[in-house]
Order: C-alpha cells, then structure tokens, then sequence
C-alpha cells in the first residue's frame, strides 16, 4: 500500500474508534484503576472482550502468515517502560487514547497531559542517546540478548513454526484463559449485587422498627 | 462492550492492512517534526532522531492519533458534549504534568503503550505483551495508591 494509503486508512480508522471512544467513555485507565480502587469493572469488562477478540483474529491470520504482526525484540524494559506508564496514565487520569478523545472534547488538562507526554518523550530520546538502551530495531536480531537485558521475538507464528502446532490454536487458549477472568469478574458483580441488596433489605427492616 | 467488539473487528482490518491499532509511535514522529521543527538540523546531532525515529511526516501512526482527536471532536460537538474544561486545583495539574512525563517516557522505553500492550502484542501472543501486562498491573497500583493519597490528603 502507499504511504498515503496507509495514512488514509490510518486517519479513517482512527476517527471511527475517537467516535466510537468518545460516545462510549471507554477508558483504559478506568479499566484497570477502578477494578483496583473501587472493585468496579464497568470498563475492564470491554477491555477483557475486545482482547478475546482479537486474540482469535490476529492468531487465525498469523496461522495463514497473513497481517502485520509488530517485530522488535522484547525484554526487561517493556516491564520497566509500561510500569512507569501504568503510574503516569491514573494519576494523569488518561491512557494515551483518552488523551486524545479527551482534548477532543475541549479538556484542556488532557491537552496539558499531552504536551508533556511530547516533553518525555523527548526527553527520553535525549537519554536513549547517552547510553543506547533499550536497543534499537536495527540492532535486533531475534534472539535473546542477554547482556542486553532482551529475550528476543516471540509471539503466536513463532510457537507455530517451532511446535507444528497452528498459532491460532495457541491463541484459543489465551481467549479461554481471559475467559475465564471475565467469567470470574461478572461472578464477583453478582455478589456485589447480591451484598448490596442484603444491605439494603436490613437496612429497610432497621428503618421500619424504628417507625 | 458494544464499542469496543467494533474496535476491535476493525482493529483485526487494519492488522492485516497496516498493522495493529498503536498509539505512541505516531506521537513520537510529531514530537520529532516538533523539534525538528525549532531545532531545525541540529535535531539529527541526538542520535536517538538518527537511529530511531528520523522525522517523517508521512509516517501512519500519526494519523491515528489525528483521527482519533479529530473523531472525538466531531462526535463531542455533535452530542453537544464539547466545552473547554480546566483542571482546578494545583494538585491536578502537578498530577497531570508528572503523569504526562512518565507515559512519554515509559511509551519509548518500552517502545509500546497501552493501547498495542492489550491490543497489539498481547492478542498477537508476543512475550512482550506479557512483560508489559505485568509492568503496568504494577504501574497502576502504584498510581492508584498515590492517587488514592492525594485524594484523601
């Protein structure tokens, strides 16, 4: 495809999902602090399904070698990078596409978390040019690189092409295991449920003694 | 739910179109045609703008981004949903400013944020999903406890 192919289809499906974000508030921060904070999961529920989703699709294109899996070798520094981010986005109080939607709506603290994730990113390529770490693509090789703190390139096609078996069997395991958390999540709601109606019947016989 | 089975149907188009919904790179080159923009040629002396992420506007990721804003403003107006909003107190934009600073910096550490941990790596069953799910399980932890502090500080 050509470069402005890929921008224009780029932009057309970035729109829909500031469309679709926007009317629906789904918040990826939300998901994630609220299940931790407040033991709600109004969000983390969406999360979890759109995961199942595109775990079957993406792994039943890498069965066929079809799609544009992302390739760079990983290691220590996507748990160092995405922990640093993960107490960036609560306290920001937005994850990098609620950033954007949230500008959209005329937020200006959004706008203002923005313009300073800009400002660390630059700064972090200032550091990346003192010590050159994590490595750069064109230094990987697949492997893992120990010294490096790198553990190579890993993901469903590479399963499949070492074990025979297809990547997108290994990807129905992964939709059966998150499954299984949103099974769990939708169970713990019911109790919820269940406790707060509890509470509100004693709550009513308490009121009607006192009456 | 229904938003984001959307999402991610379309998301599963553009993965075998492009690649996988990601949001961080296309934040990077505009951050680099910025600079690029006021440091002009001195830009390419930080290796990082050599090695890495040479400016180019013709770059995809950035126009999800664009699109995104460009979506949200469309549907917030609209819905009549669109006012400028301003943080009030001090404490939230010290919050924002230093939350702002640690996802740019964590987004180029890790070369990934959010949006490709949960669903880009992760559904393409790549280790670094994994590493990443678990490094920003325990990012948000820290975040909310603090959070949590400062709200009742």
């Amino acid at each position: 495809m050509s470069v402005i192919g890929e921008c224009l289809v780029a932009f057309v499906f970035g729109s829909i999902v500031g469309l679709l974000v926007q009317r629906s508030r789904f918040c990826n921060t939300a998901a994630l602090r609220d299940a931790m904070l407040f033991k709600t999961y109004r969000n983390t529920k969406p999360l979890l399904m759109g995961m199942m989703i595109l775990t079957f699709g993406f792994t039943l294109f890498l069965t066929f070698g079809e799609g544009k899996a992302m390739h760079f070798d990983v290691g220590l520094n996507q748990v160092a990078g995405l922990f640093l981010f993960g107490i960036g986005m609560v306290l920001a109080g937005a994850c990098t596409v609620s950033t954007w939607v949230k500008a959209g709506e005329g937020n200006v603290g959004a706008m203002w978390a923005l313009l300073f994730t800009f400002i660390g990113m630059f700064l972090f390529s200032l550091l990346w040019s003192e010590n050159f770490w994590p490595p750069a693509s064109i230094s990987m090789t697949g492997e893992p690189n120990l010294e490096a703190l790198q553990l190579g390139f890993i993901n469903a096609r590479t399963l499949q092409d070492k074990f025979g078996v297809p990547a997108v069997i290994f990807g129905m395991v992964q939709v059966f295991l998150l499954g299984l958390i949103y099974r769990a999540i939708v169970k713990k709601e019911q109790a919820q449920l269940l406790e707060h109606d509890k509470a509100a019947a004693a709550n009513k016989v308490e009121l009607s003694e006192a009456a | 739910m229904v938003a984001l089975t959307l999402i991610a149907v379309l998301d599963i188009f553009l993965f075998l179109l492009v690649g996988a919904w990601t949001v961080g790179g296309g934040e990077t080159m505009i951050t680099g045609l910025v600079a690029q923009f006021f440091l002009g040629d001195e830009l390419s002396r930080i290796p990082f703008w050599n090695l890495v992420f040479v400016p180019d506007a013709g770059y995809w990721k950035i126009y999800i981004s664009l699109g995104m804003l460009f979506g949200a403003i469309v549907s917030a107006v609209l819905s009549k949903e669109f006012y400028l909003r301003f943080p009030r107190r001090l404490g939230e934009w010290v919050m924002i400013t230093i939350g702002g600073l640690l996802m740019g910096f964590g987004i180029r550490l890790a070369f990934v944020c959010n949006v490709s941990t949960f669903f880009g790596l992760t559904p393409q069953m790549n280790l670094g999903g994994y590493l990443a799910i678990s490094g920003i399980l325990a990012g948000a932890w820290v975040g909310s406890w603090i959070y949590k502090k400062v709200l009742e500080g």
